[in-house]
């Protein structure tokens, strides 16, 4: 078997996915993550980033394929490993801040290092720190209920940073935001992963988000592309024939 | 029509759930059956019959209770998005739940009727020789309208508050606070006063913002910053290499963009806020201005406020602690007074209980119905406490779960936990008092049949509570698994929850039940 090149962190070979009712996921994707990059998934909706995201995170098993992270075969884990490679090495976020309600915001923060076992002192430094780096850090004390959404977005962001995964998954991290609040979450995230050397899969389907990274890979309908090139928008031709003004 | 498609359509354990309910309402049928019967058989005893008919409201008042839970938890009459857009609203899905629950309880009604026939022996013939031939009056003819009025009232009850209790409710707007009258002439309180001794209270100082953070963006953020690149934050934003924007809307007292090294410098100053303003600032692509995403503090904010001013208007009552701890202690206390007061005084009038459950004076009822009362309105603020005791004292992660579950989940699983504490201690003292005395006949079928089944229901009710909190935190433990949280930690936090909440409320049961048996066992 052909051994993943050293210098990706993640790596996988012919991705097939395919869902429970049969739909089609993804079908044939390789790709290779580097240490410390910013690798931007992009493609429509619906285009199967989601599901490869799951695929190399091992939230989903692989149907087809190979995914290795650091030369450990992930396609061949148990759900068991797989959960705790998840817990140890990665880190998710959701197109939408799933917080745990009863928790505080530092406390959020804190679960994924108490889930590894530290204590929790040490995880509330390290928590109040994260949350002061992303502007948070003085509704530590709130519920996630009386934030914002972008605030609970970067509370999200902030806890799957705080262990200091050594890869980061990032869903669509900032779908729900308007533009200025985007701006500001990509920034922050982006500039947490590169002064910490956390490799990123941002998935975005925005051009702009796209840009902030260090390399593209583009999707379309479960298949990786060079170019996206969708039929154009037809123009006003033949319209004045179905308006109802004429 | 559609309440049946839906109806059919449903997972077997929703399907379960609705023939417990039609299990409760066919035996809360059967002992008001029973009732008539024993009317029927004694024409002459009319109070008697009264009291047994009055003693049914029990099962009825706890199958109701089944039925409301079972509704609530019931994915049917869950609102959906796909579905109220065109017009199944909350409003039919009330409807519907309203119709489901009608449903099962006729279902149980009309099994109690086909039972008390048989029983009576006018399908086929007397079964077991009779022996229920008494207390139905199976020598007389049944008068059908009133058996039908009587096997009417569980059926509608149920629904009816299943319909009141799932009506639409709109919840109110996230920004209308209601308003504070404060002082005369007032129209509302424009800060909050620091009032005498509030300075010096606990906590009061702990917990303020720092500073920096509540002066505006353009203002260096300490006293001392950095005196070389303040942002060196900002160095690796350029997302590839980008020119440099034009201006810096962040601050004017940047120095010129200096090209560093390109490693990162091992401390980032970018705990302030300024910084942050600073990161936005620097974008190049989007411009967005600072004063779009942090707004500057606002003018009016006094330096005596004591505390942050809330920028949200009200917070939700997310964690607030169920109030009734007091009014149930209180209560709780009153009912077992009048308990021992009234076993004191022997001149009070005595009512012998159907079935011999128990034989004692108007008065030790009374008491009974008031600990009752108040262990169930105690119960929320206890099951309250008990979280709050299980995440305290430096919790890890399963305890903390565990506890503050267990306190936002107060109130849906403390009610039916304390009716469940009622409903035992009640059982406990009875067994209790039969033990003691032994004039007093043991318990008669019906009797029987009617603890069995307000036990079933309360329990079933409590199993129902914990199925809801289950399913409305469903979406929060399925991010947690995908954190990465292992799943034997989730359960054994809700198995520290089950333990937590027995070894608390057990003990609390057994000497509810033994105060309360003490005065008639003397």
């Amino acid at each position: 078997m052909e051994a993943p090149p050293d210098n990706d962190v993640l790596w996988a070979r012919s991705l097939h996915f395919r869902h429970q009712d049969g739909s089609p996921g993804i079908t044939g994707i390789s790709l290779g993550v580097r240490e410390g990059e910013i690798l931007a998934v992009s493609g429509p909706r619906g285009s199967g980033k989601t599901t490869l995201l799951k695929c190399l995170a091992g939230l989903v098993p692989a149907q087809g394929g190979e995914v290795w992270f650091n030369s450990k075969a992930v396609h061949r884990m148990g759900p068991f490993t797989r959960e705790r490679l998840r817990r140890d090495r990665f880190g998710w976020i959701d197109p939408a801040p799933t917080l745990v309600p009863e928790l505080n915001v530092w406390e959020n923060t804190a679960l994924p290092l108490m889930l590894r076992g530290t204590g929790r002192r040490r995880a509330k430094v390290a928590a109040l720190e994260w949350l002061e780096r992303l502007d948070v850090g003085d509704k530590a004390r709130k519920h996630p209920a009386e934030l914002q959404q972008a605030e609970r977005q970067r509370v999200a962001i902030a806890r799957a940073l705080a262990p200091a995964p050594t890869v980061l998954f990032a869903d669509e991290p900032t779908a729900p935001l308007h533009r200025a609040d985007r701006a500001h979450v990509l920034r922050t995230l982006t500039t947490a992963a590169r002064s910490h050397g956390i490799t990123v899969v941002l998935a975005t389907h925005d051009a702009e988000t796209a840009a902030l990274a260090d390399r593209k890979v583009a999707l379309l309908d479960g298949r990786r592309v060079n170019t996206v090139h969708l039929p154009p928008v037809p123009e006003a031709e033949g319209r004045a024939e179905c308006s109802l003004s004429v | 029509m559609l309440a049946l498609r839906l109806t059919r359509a449903a997972h077997p354990a929703v399907h379960l759930r609705r023939l417990l309910v039609a299990t409760a309402a066919a035996g809360t049928g059967f002992l008001l059956l029973s009732a008539l019967g024993y009317a029927l058989a004694h024409p002459a005893h009319s109070t008697a019959a009264l009291l047994r008919l009055s003693w049914c409201a029990i099962p009825l008042a706890a199958t109701v209770y089944l039925a409301v839970a079972v509704a609530r938890t019931d994915p049917g009459a869950k609102p959906r998005t796909g579905l109220s857009g065109f017009g199944l609203g909350p409003a039919r899905l009330m409807a519907i739940a309203a119709l489901n629950t009608a449903l099962a309880c006729t279902l149980g009604s009309l099994l109690a009727l086909l039972v008390y026939l048989h029983l009576r022996g006018d399908l086929t013939g007397m079964p077991f020789d009779g022996a229920a031939k008494d207390f139905l009056a199976a020598n007389r003819s049944l008068p059908v309208p009133a058996a039908l009025t009587l096997l009417a009232i569980p059926p509608l009850l149920a629904s009816t508050t299943v319909a009141v209790t799932l009506r639409p409710r709109d919840l109110p707007h996230h920004g209308t606070r209601s308003r504070m009258y404060g002082r005369f002439g007032a129209y509302d309180r424009t800060a909050k006063r620091e009032t005498f001794g509030a300075y010096g209270r606990f906590g009061a100082r702990i917990f303020r913002t720092p500073k920096a953070s509540t002066q505006p963006p353009h203002q260096p953020a300490d006293g001392t910053p950095p005196p070389h690149h303040p942002t060196n934050g900002t160095e690796p934003l350029q997302p590839t290499g980008d020119a440099q924007p034009p201006h810096q809307p962040a601050d004017g007292d940047q120095p010129p963009h200096q090209p560093t090294d390109g490693t990162q410098p091992p401390h980032q100053p970018a705990g302030s806020r300024a910084a942050g303003a600073a990161r936005v600032g620097a974008d190049g692509t989007v411009q967005a201005p600072v004063s779009e995403t942090h707004p500057p503090a606002p003018a009016d904010r006094t330096e005596g406020t004591p505390d942050q001013v809330p920028d949200l208007p009200a917070a939700p009552p997310l964690a607030a602690s169920p109030t009734g701890l007091p009014w149930g202690v209180a209560v709780l206390a009153a009912g077992l007074a009048v308990e021992s007061y009234a076993g004191v005084t022997e001149t009070t009038p005595r009512t012998a209980l159907p079935g011999g459950l128990a034989v004692g004076p108007v008065g030790v009822l009374a008491g009974w119905s008031l600990t009752a009362l108040g262990l169930i309105l105690a119960a929320p603020g206890l099951t309250h406490l008990c979280g709050r005791l299980l995440q305290s004292a430096r919790p890890g992660a399963r305890r903390l779960l565990a506890g503050r579950v267990l306190m936002t989940e107060a109130t849906r699983l403390g009610r039916p936990l304390g009716v469940v504490c009622a409903v035992a201690s009640a059982a406990f003292a009875a067994a209790t008092l039969d033990g003691y005395d032994g004039s007093t006949p043991a318990f008669g079928p019906l009797t029987t049949l009617g603890g069995l089944l307000v036990t079933g229901c309360t329990v079933a009710t409590l199993l129902t509570a914990a199925v809801e909190a289950r399913q409305s935190r469903a979406d929060t433990t399925a991010a947690l698994l995908r954190l990465g949280a292992p799943a034997t930690m989730l359960r054994s936090a809700a198995a520290l929850r089950t333990g937590a909440l027995l070894a608390f409320f057990g003990p609390l049961t057994l000497l509810i039940a033994e105060l309360a048996a003490l005065p008639l066992a003397r």
